[in-house]
């Protein structure tokens, strides 16, 4: 369960370089998803995603902070319950990550993995039940992120450049290790979504890591063609079945 | 053969219950389904044979018993979320200490964008 709620926030994400400004992010922006599950055209619902952005202040800058939680609905709470918390302290304009917080609790199951990013060295501290503390620096290359601004970074491609099959690569931090990913720009496609009928970039990814995404185009998003490039539609496969992400609500968009 | 569609109705029909009583409650049509057929097929023969046991009836009425569990479920159950005191009061404590933690860090948030791309 807890590589498919990995891989449900994965999945949502992509990343590329790009000279970006943060033209798309909004510093109180709340994004709240369904996730369910889809066996034989039937849909389960599961959880609800939400992602949230706000800013912080410390003494000597301002940041922003970009926080996706994960929580079972109420009736899944007494078979197998869900509270993950996943944030990133960025700078505001790049969304360059300086601290990130993993909180996972799902059953009996409980880690916090917390990153702090120093150019291209990473400290990170992993506590587990029963007072397990593991603690590594970790040397990473230019430009890997962690799983949260990964996610949020993609939003400031300039996919209007980008030709239909085009591909672009990214690199992650998780669980001390850098997952190599990929996605495939898919072309233009309107969807209706909860906010809407919405024209949407669609996008294909894949990692080098089997375990987690399988299979060539079977991993798919939808982010809407307007300014603020916002995830609306995420389709996953999973073991027996399929994934879905579908957007609920949308409040506090920049554009 | 009418004691094999006789055991898959019976079976279909017990996961039928399962799913209903589960928060699948949805997929309880699935096993419902096989169970109607496998339970009709069943029925069929066993007239043909001039003998209809009362277990087949038995998975019909399971069978029943579990889509209007699944029907009133689908209707009345909400879905939402509830019980996040203890994560909303996490995501105040996490926010309070990354501030204490990044006071301590030297950030530039005027630096110019990095970048990782590759094509």
């Amino acid at each position: 369960m807890m590589r498919t709620s990995f891989l449900f926030i994965f999945s949502i994400l992509i990343i590329t370089s790009v000279t970006a400004q943060n033209n798309a992010i909004s510093k109180a922006e709340k994004l709240t998803y369904t996730a369910s599950y889809n066996m034989s055209g039937i849909l389960t619902d599961i959880a609800q995603v939400s992602m949230e952005t706000n800013e912080v202040k410390t003494s000597k800058s301002t940041l922003l902070r970009l926080k996706c939680t994960a929580v079972t609905y109420s009736k899944w709470d007494n078979f197998f319950k869900i509270r993950d918390l996943y944030e990133s302290y960025v700078n505001p304009n790049t969304l360059t990550p300086y601290l990130y917080n993993r909180d996972v609790n799902e059953g009996s199951y409980f880690k916090n993995m917390k990153y702090t990013f120093s150019n291209n060295t990473v400290k990170s501290v992993m506590k587990k039940k029963k007072d397990y503390v593991e603690n590594n620096t970790l040397t990473i290359h230019s430009g890997t992120k962690d799983i949260v601004s990964t996610l949020y970074y993609m939003r400031l491609l300039d996919f209007k450049k980008m030709s239909v099959g085009s591909q672009k690569s990214f690199t992650i931090l998780f669980d001390n290790e850098e997952i190599k990913g990929m996605f495939t720009y898919l072309g233009k496609e309107t969807i209706g979504t909860a906010i809407g009928k919405k024209e949407c970039y669609k996008l294909a990814i894949g990692t080098s890591e089997k375990n987690v995404l399988q299979g060539k185009n079977n991993n798919l998003l939808w982010l809407t063609a307007d300014e603020n490039k916002i995830i609306v539609y995420g389709k996953f496969k999973i073991p027996v079945g399929t994934g879905e992400l579908k957007i609920k609500s949308a409040s506090g968009l920049k554009n | 053969m009418k004691k094999a569609f006789t055991i898959l109705a019976i079976i279909a029909s017990v996961l039928a219950i399962i799913f209903a009583v589960l928060p699948i409650s949805n997929l309880t049509v699935l096993p419902a389904i096989s169970a109607l057929i496998f339970g009709a097929i069943a029925f069929y023969l066993s007239k043909k044979m001039g003998e209809v046991k009362k277990i087949i009836q038995f998975s019909f009425i399971l069978t029943s018993l579990a889509l209007a569990i699944s029907t009133y479920k689908a209707f009345f159950t909400k879905t939402e979320v509830a019980n996040t005191e203890v994560l909303d009061a996490k995501e105040t404590q996490f926010e309070e200490e990354a501030i204490d933690e990044l006071e301590g860090l030297d950030i530039d948030t005027t630096e110019n964008t990095d970048a990782t791309i590759g094509q």
